[in-house]
């Protein structure tokens, strides 16, 4: 496998079983999820054990990709009973990780340790998961707009002024809340679509935002099994970032 | 037409403005700032009123050709403002199919309120109590032009306070 995935794809599956079964039988899907998780991965491994160095998370990952993603049987122990995917996810790393640098230190390895027993010594719980957490986050979001802008851009779509809807998007909510730009007002806005009124840049909002929403739940089903769990991970990360955002 | 390159925007975000986008993009609600109600609101008075409404046969060359002319006009035809307040009661039951919904209810209370200034008819089966809250807060929009508020102040104080003698018959 590559050093470092491009690419943020991710498998089309709804539930854990299926998941388990189809993905590994299908190289190209798992090829795709090893590349959407691989950034975030990357950073709870930076922040779970600081004193890795970078080449050395690289290799641990590639080893922990190959070693349980692509090892037959192994995503099909994600067990929805036992917490979210990217719970399970976390801890069959941190465990991965422990177990090798455990074994590289008996055998006097050229790993660095430094950070293992800082680690070992913490507390056992969430080392890493907030930096994990919010590096998901950035993912499933920049993965539905992605998304979104491709579908608005598609000119097979069969909905007037739909790459408008992803311009007004960009410049109401994208470029204010990510570039700190003006917010456009809504009659510049008409001015500049030949829009009848502020009402229709208006409904094109809500539009975008209907859009956004349904692409987000698509990104979120592909790994959280059904449409009830796809609203509770969604609710998840709001608490999550808005607890973030306080704290900031 | 700017790019906007979400992965690279995204990856280098603090947690507020994912926050705000996780927020904001599921939710309809604040979506308007005074101002933009304000640009809203002159469109809608400047609107054709009979195109809004679904014009009747033989409408055509009516004297109130707008919203602003029927409201503002000296002694607008009361079927029409009947009509114009259903609309806007639909439209405030319903502001994801058409206008905001605080425009809907200020277009509501000012079809009331050019009734009962400009023809002495009451057009609202709402007690004096309700009305007067609903004109006092149409009025109190920061939004409104002189003209709209003064009409909507001049009914409200035309409306008696509540248990007033005489308020039934208004």
């Amino acid at each position: 496998m590559a050093a470092e995935p491009s690419g943020s794809t991710i498998f089309p599956r709804t539930d854990w079983e299926a998941l388990g079964q189809s993905v590994e039988g299908d190289a190209t899907r798992l090829d795709r999820l090893i590349r959407l998780y691989w950034r975030p991965l990357k950073v709870f491994l930076a922040s779970a054990f600081p004193g890795l160095k970078a080449e050395e998370a690289d290799l641990l990952l590639q080893d922990f990709a190959e070693d349980k993603l692509l090892k037959a049987g192994w995503l099909g122990r994600a067990d929805p009973q036992r917490g979210q995917f990217r719970k399970f996810l976390k801890s069959s790393l941190r465990n991965f990780v422990r177990d090798r640098l455990s074994r590289a230190e008996v055998k006097n390895a050229p790993l660095s340790l430094e950070g293992l027993e800082e680690e070992l010594a913490g507390p056992e719980a969430e080392a890493g998961g907030e930096e994990f957490d919010l590096e998901w986050a950035r993912v499933v979001l920049a993965e539905t707009l992605r998304r979104m802008e491709e579908d608005c851009r598609d000119p097979a779509a069969n909905q007037p002024h739909r790459s408008q809807i992803w311009e007004l998007f960009r410049l109401r909510l994208l470029e204010p809340l990510f570039h700190n730009a003006a917010q456009t007002p809504y009659e510049r806005l008409v001015a500049r679509f030949g829009l009848r009124s502020p009402l229709e840049a208006s409904n094109m909002l809500l539009s975008a935002k209907r859009i956004f929403k349904a692409h987000l739940v698509r990104v979120i089903q592909e790994y959280a099994e059904q449409d009830a769990a796809a609203s509770e991970e969604i609710r998840r990360l709001e608490e999550f970032l808005a607890r973030l955002a306080k704290r900031s | 037409m700017a790019d906007f390159d979400s992965a690279v925007a995204l990856s280098q975000s603090g947690p507020e403005p994912l926050a705000a986008l996780l927020a904001e993009g599921g939710r309809p609600a604040g979506l308007w700032q005074p101002e933009e109600l304000g640009a809203i609101f002159r469109h809608q008075m400047a609107a054709p009123l009979l195109a809004d409404l679904g014009a009747p046969a033989g409408a055509q060359g009516a004297p109130c050709q707008s919203f602003a002319d029927l409201l503002h006009h000296p002694s607008p035809p009361l079927a029409l403002l009947e009509l114009v307040k259903d609309f806007a009661k639909t439209n405030a039951e319903h502001p994801e199919d058409g206008l905001p919904k605080e425009i809907a209810a200020v277009l509501y209370y000012l079809c009331i309120a050019a009734a009962l200034l400009r023809l002495g008819a009451r057009i609202s089966k709402l007690p004096d109590a309700d009305l007067g809250r609903g004109l006092r807060w149409a009025a109190e929009q920061p939004w409104l032009d002189e003209p709209t508020r003064q009409l909507l102040a001049g009914a409200l104080a035309a409306v008696p306070p509540a248990g007033a003698p005489g308020a039934a018959g208004l």
